[in-house]
């Protein structure tokens, strides 16, 4: 019977495994509880950690193909051993922890970082039904719960009791609050023109839905295609925006100043060894598949993807391939971009990080949000047209009027 | 059933906390810090006495709390920068060498 | 219910005790966001979550940034100077607060008859009632904070910036 339920609609699997376990435990209603807390993070808990660990096989692989090199390739069949091999090293390391350090601080520092960045995950909508905690203002409790991270930043920079711990923190911390503003101005257009700060109706919004429940298959892929925000002018522009922000938020490249080893000895991580560092290192890159989990639920569309619906349901909303299938597709193509731009681009120094984001994104997105809502009054025709053209003569006239610091052009001959 | 009663008591001894902050510390931050619990346990109050309030449905309370916020930001904002300059000027954060305005 | 209540109480308490007395004005800090995290929590029990999402976002990720920020400007952390007043001032301020607390907010609670359930058990909070009251009548009171948020983002920026005048030398 399981698996007739698994088959009618492979999509909803954790909802049927959740009502089929209330079933049979109707008697006693604090273990139905347990059973819907259970079915909510224990798969978080489980498949996040081991993105985690895929990610960084793909990144170290990934940067060395960029730099013309292989990469691991020793711990088993194309290094795919790699992160358990990095785990058990983490693991057997001996804990340095500074005389003059201030224990506590440096103690919950990298656990203060974890907290906020599992906690986010839980705003945002896996699939349809598919959401551990579906909060009516779901957008600003992500951004609220991530703020926290700043804390553990700073903490993690003042308790090394280290000069470049603590200018590495100083310097991450402002970098992050600056970024901010970009990345919450440029969801104010999706949540304008959604009229809701739930997720899972920013999802439904980007969906044609009589289109899906029709019986055009060819329709049913369209529908959940076409309407994505990040094909609109002020979605493309804030996609844009909400993506270069985020790489500065989780202090990615090129954005990595604070922890750049070439620059300030791993800034506020430097008196980190062993596992608290391994904790640092999942606590970012959790918060960078949350950050790009909001950035596919916002304007690439949630979940949905090319789908049909399977002949054999009955169910209007069935889907053949499941939606946390297209999710986490999308979210993984997100952190390869990031990958990419980390092999790619050089690191930005701290003043033109900090101009950047304050003369060039603030306004941007500013004016995103004018086109935004310019868009949802005029008619497509002109809207469309006028938007990109705005955009574009707003990003050229940014652009010059930042032009004047930098300096005159360099050019580089090589050998 | 939590009553209106605990949240009041505990918005009191919040209060007083604050209070007790910036009455007897000498460093200009600590007391801004308390005068930020007081905002912030008047703040409780607000949101208290909306949830209990017979018509839940007008938003008073919330949009009080939501302003108070807001001026709470600005002026720890700016008594903060105050402090950086009188700092720079005393070399000292100490409230009691802050009694003169000019030399 | 009552236990995340009591819970919160506690940390909350907890929390603005250790702020106002701990020496190391960093970890006072510390412990101020541990207090505004407690009070957002109470601001969920009590279904209002918007403003515990922005109690979050302006005081733990915004304020209490700035007072770190602060803190670092100014230098004296550890309070290896000797920043507290002498212990007859301090007993003269706990017995202030002592007596606003007993005799002036306590009795009138204690006294006053106050709804014990709330009118409506159970309702979703909206998020869109809170935009739409925003719009309506609070449309002035919106321009004006912006107008203030604006004024005090200057006034900060120009009272805390290093150029300092020559009839300003620092004194010694």
């Amino acid at each position: 019977m399981i698996l007739n339920t698994l088959l009618d609609n492979p999509d909803q699997i954790l909802v049927n495994l959740f009502h089929q376990g209330a079933a049979l435990l109707q008697a006693c209603p604090a273990l139905v509880i347990a059973l819907g807390i259970l079915l909510s993070t224990v798969p978080l808990v489980a498949i996040f950690p081991a993105c985690f660990a895929i990610t960084t096989w793909l990144e170290r692989k990934g940067l060395a193909r960029i730099q013309n090199r292989i990469g691991p390739n020793r711990a088993g069949w194309f290094g795919l051993l790699q992160p358990m091999a990095d785990g058990i090293k983490m693991l057997l390391k001996e804990d340095i922890v500074p005389q003059t350090s201030d224990r506590l601080a440096h103690f919950l520092a990298p656990v203060l970082l974890l907290i906020p960045a599992f906690t986010v995950l839980s705003v945002l909508p896996f699939s349809r039904n598919m959401i551990p905690a579906a909060a009516d203002t779901g957008v600003i409790l992500f951004f609220a719960l991530g703020s926290i991270s700043t804390l553990p930043v700073f903490m993690a920079g003042w308790s090394s009791h280290n000069k470049y711990s603590l200018l590495g923190g100083m310097r991450a911390i402002a970098q992050m609050v600056s970024y901010e503003i970009p990345l919450v101005l440029s969801t104010v257009t999706v949540v304008m023109l959604t009229g809701s700060l739930n997720t899972v109706k920013i999802v439904e919004f980007q969906q044609v839905t009589h289109w899906i429940e029709g019986s055009n298959p060819a329709l049913q892929i369209l529908g959940q295609v076409l309407k994505w925000n990040v094909f609109t002018p002020w979605g493309f522009t804030g996609f844009l925006i909400f993506f270069i922000s985020s790489l500065a938020e989780i202090n990615r490249c090129p954005f990595d100043l604070p922890e750049a080893d070439s620059e300030i000895v791993a800034g506020h991580l430097t008196e980190y060894s062993g596992f608290k560092y391994a904790l640092f290192f999942m606590g970012e890159y959790v918060s960078a598949f949350a950050i790009s989990g909001l950035a596919v639920t916002l304007f690439l569309g949630g979940w949905s993807g090319p789908n049909i619906r399977p002949w054999w349901s009955e169910d209007p909303r069935a889907l053949l391939i499941p939606g946390f299938v297209w999710f986490f597709l999308k979210m993984f193509a997100l952190i390869l971009i990031m990958i990419w731009i980390r092999g790619t681009l050089p690191r930005l120094r701290v003043d033109h990080l900090m101009a950047f984001a304050w003369k060039f994104l603030m306004p941007l997105a500013l004016i995103n949000i004018f086109i935004a809502g310019a868009y949802y009054y005029l008619p497509h025709w002109i809207g469309w047209p006028a938007g990109l053209i705005v955009i574009y003569a707003c990003y050229e006239g940014l652009g010059r009027i930042n032009r004047r610091h930098l300096g005159p052009k360099r050019i580089y001959r090589y050998a | 059933m939590v009553t209106l009663q605990q949240y009041l008591i505990l918005s009191a001894v919040l209060f007083s906390i604050g209070l007790l902050g910036a009455l007897t510390r000498r460093h200009a931050i600590i007391v801004l810090v308390s005068i930020e619990i007081m905002l912030n346990a008047a703040n409780l109050n607000f949101i208290a006495f909306w949830r209990f309030a017979p018509h839940p449905g007008n938003l008073h309370g919330v949009l009080f709390t939501l302003f108070s916020i807001a001026v709470a930001a600005a002026e720890a904002a700016v008594g903060l920068a105050l402090v950086i300059a009188v700092y720079r000027f005393n070399k000292s954060p100490d409230l009691e060498k802050m009694n003169s305005l000019h030399e | 219910m009552n236990i995340a209540f009591y819970l919160l109480s506690a940390l909350a308490v907890t929390g603005a005790l250790l702020a106002i007395r701990l020496r190391n004005l960093v970890h006072a800090t510390l412990c101020l966001m541990f207090f505004f995290i407690s009070l957002a929590g109470m601001y969920v029990l009590l279904m209002a979550e918007f403003i515990a999402a922005v109690q979050i976002l302006v005081y733990v990720g915004a304020v209490g940034i700035l007072i770190l920020f602060a803190i670092m400007l100014t230098h004296h952390i550890t309070g290896a100077t000797r920043e507290r007043i002498s212990s007859r001032g301090w007993l003269w301020g706990l017995g202030a607060a002592l007596a606003v607390l007993f005799t002036v907010l306590l009795p009138v609670l204690l006294l006053s008859v106050l709804p014990a359930a709330p009118a409506t058990p159970d309702f979703s909070p909206s998020v869109r009632n809170i935009g739409l009251s925003l719009m309506d009548p609070y449309t002035i009171t919106l321009q004006v904070m912006g107008l203030l948020l604006t004024a005090a983002l200057i006034g900060a920026v120009a009272v805390a910036s290093t150029s300092v005048r020559p009839q300003d030398k620092p004194r010694t």
